[in-house]
């Protein structure tokens, strides 16, 4: 991170702080904080992915335990969500290092499979849940349904509780600092890990493999590390999302939102700093401009995911690096010549 | 003995497709380490040819599966053009070709459910191969002809493909490929040959496996991925390109879900598999059939 990137970086929090104050539509506001939920997840994501290199998909099964936990804590235990976030989140913690103690140790192949599959069996434990729950016969009789809501989702387990201290109006701009700060906080945590013995680990690694090794260096114990620390964010973020719609639902463990979340990172850039903010930027945006033939929502973002795969693998963020660079060549060029 | 039948008879009928699946996958993993996460769209497609071939054109029922296969192995072929021919030479193709063939998959399986949205309806179709509930009598289980069929054709399937690999040129240049793609190159095996044929015969295998899985519930667009996920399963408890073994984990994997699920519930079978292989792994990380040159970290 150069001197220019804290300054970019510091534009864009003071445009973000300074968005609500010139009134914007209402659902430019919640798709604004719902990029930054996502935002947060695939920065989390490219940590796990491009600095460590542990070919994750389970990302989004983190992200979806940690909603699903919120709304749970919320609606039996009734906690105030913002006690719940932090459980979540240490929940997070424990079931990624579950699954990084069974695949860390294997070829990065074995890793997408197995954290593929691990969160289809999510999928299929909470859609298949269908037994009504005693926990549940209380609160409505007539239309009981599972402990985790199966097929239909989960709703009734409060919300963030600005409504109380903002109002019925203002409400929606404290869920959009909640989030913002979510994020801030998501960076500023990518930053420092990059920054530390970690990435300079990782960085060892990736350059000579052996001599690091020979150093004393364990890829395990750190894939295992920036593994667990990323998915307490990426839980939180869950928690986060599911205060903010009041529901959760069983298509946050479908391969739409694993499609949508993973495009993001690919068309911003895979181990690129700003590559998960640009690319998920730019898909909420194309989001929202496709939303007159969202038919075609999922081809689209499906050949676009190609169409990057076969052209222009390290993203937007490294095409505009590998542009920039050659023409400060020929820039430079030109003026010695 | 009731459940021991039971669990025989549906343990046999998973295993068949499994293997199906599987096999193809392990042929492509093994000749140019490519994972197709369209896997799954191509088994639905293919259950969808034969409907096609049946209802559509009205054509005999017994060549619905030779022409969903040959449909199959062209769309492998056309995978191939459009993902892994522009891809292979990329610093780290293994994972990136898993993003992009997941990208593709998506695009196909919502293609192709917007097709049917507009053309025809949503609802399922009943697979048209099926030979509905006609059974006979094992010790007071009833085992359906439909299923001796699926044994059948896949025992004939895994077969011929053995014969295939072992007796001819091509599939000489198949195992030679697989086991040194350079050593193979300069002995004059034409490797872009080798790698289309086996995309196309892994589509087309895994078209039968898809005719098998609708025959015995109904045809959905979005039937074959909890299917793909399974033939993964195997594989990495196999050992990735390991061919035999993934036969053997097939049938170790359909009999484990079958047991589960005829003696547990029927919705813990992916639970128990996924729990088996994990735990199988942390054992043998490189795969209960694996070779120990696999990286290790």
């Amino acid at each position: 991170m150069k001197y220019r990137d804290f300054i970019i970086f510091g534009v864009l929090i003071a445009i973000a702080i300074a968005y609500p104050w010139l009134n914007p539509p209402r659902y430019l506001l919640a798709t604004a904080l719902i990029l930054y939920c996502y935002a947060t997840v695939v920065s989390q994501w490219n940590l796990v992915f491009g600095l460590a290199g542990i070919f994750s998909l389970a990302q989004v099964a983190i992200f979806a335990f940690g909603a699903y936990s919120t709304a749970l804590l919320g609606r039996y235990l009734e906690w105030n969500l913002w006690y719940a976030f932090p459980v979540a989140g240490v929940g997070g913690i424990l079931l990624s290092i579950l699954i990084g103690l069974a695949c860390l140790r294997l070829r990065g192949i074995y890793v997408a499979l197995l954290t593929l599959a691990v969160s289809q069996m999510l999928f299929v434990l909470i859609q298949t849940d269908s037994v009504c729950s005693p926990l549940n016969q209380v609160k409505d009789p007539r239309n009981c349904i599972a402990f985790t809501g199966g097929s239909q989702g989960l709703g009734e387990f409060g919300s963030f509780g600005w409504r109380a201290v903002l109002g019925g109006r203002d409400w929606m701009i404290g869920d959009y600092y909640s989030m913002l700060t979510l994020l801030v906080i998501g960076l500023i945590v990518t930053y420092l890990i990059t920054k530390s013995r970690m990435g300079l680990a990782f960085r060892a690694l990736r350059d000579n493999e052996e001599l690091a090794r020979s150093r004393g260096i364990s890829q395990y114990k750190y894939q295992l590390l920036v593994f667990a620390l990323s998915a307490f964010l990426t839980s939180v973020a869950g928690g986060f999302y599911a205060a903010h719609f009041g529901a959760v639902g069983i298509n946050l463990f479908g391969f739409p939102l694993l499609l949508f979340l993973i495009s993001m990172l690919v068309v911003g850039g895979i181990g690129r700093l700003w590559g998960p903010i640009l690319g998920a930027a730019l898909l909420m945006m194309a989001d929202e401009v496709f939303k007159e033939v969202s038919d075609w929502r999922n081809i689209g973002l499906g050949v676009v995911v190609l169409l990057f795969m076969i052209f222009l693998p390290e993203g937007l963020a490294g095409g505009i690096e590998k542009v920039s660079k050659l023409v400060l060549r020929v820039y430079r060029g030109g003026r010695t010549a | 003995m009731d459940y021991f039948v039971q669990i025989l008879v549906s343990g046999f009928t998973f295993s068949a497709m499994y293997a199906l699946a599987a096999v193809g996958l392990v042929l492509v993993w093994g000749a140019f380490n490519m994972l197709n996460m369209g896997h799954g769209i191509i088994m639905t497609l293919g259950a969808y040819f034969a409907l096609m071939w049946a209802e559509l054109f009205g054509f005999p029922l017994v060549l619905a599966a030779p022409f969903a296969m040959l449909c199959g192995g062209i769309i492998g072929a056309i995978v191939y053009f459009i993902s892994a021919h522009w891809m292979i030479k990329q610093r780290d193709f293994e994972t990136t070709i898993i993003i992009a063939t997941f990208g593709l998959g998506m695009a196909m399986e919502a293609g192709l459910l917007k097709l049917l949205r507009e053309l025809f309806h949503t609802s399922p179709y009943a697979q048209p191969l099926s030979m509905g509930a006609d059974s006979f009598l094992v010790a007071t289980v009833p085992v359906s002809y439909q299923r001796i069929i699926i044994w059948g054709s896949a025992l004939f399937l895994i077969l011929l493909l053995g014969l295939f690999l072992r007796g001819t040129k091509f599939g000489r240049a198949i195992r030679a490929v697989a086991q040194d793609r350079d050593a193979a190159r300069l002995m004059g095996v034409q490797v872009r040959n080798v790698y289309i044929t086996v995309l196309a015969l892994a589509s087309a295998l895994a078209g039968v496996s898809g005719i098998m899985l609708s025959s015995f519930k109904e045809i959905h667009p979005l039937m074959g991925g909890a299917l793909m996920l399974k033939a993964f399963i195997v594989i990495v408890l196999a050992g990735l390109g390991n061919l035999t073994g993934s036969l053997y984990a097939a049938l170790l994997i359909g009999m484990v879900e079958a047991t589960v699920k005829v003696l547990i519930a029927d919705k813990y079978g992916f639970t128990a598999i996924l729990i088996l292989v994990i735990l199988a792994l942390i054992w043998k990380p490189a795969g209960i059939f694996g070779r120990s040159t696999v990286a290790r970290q």
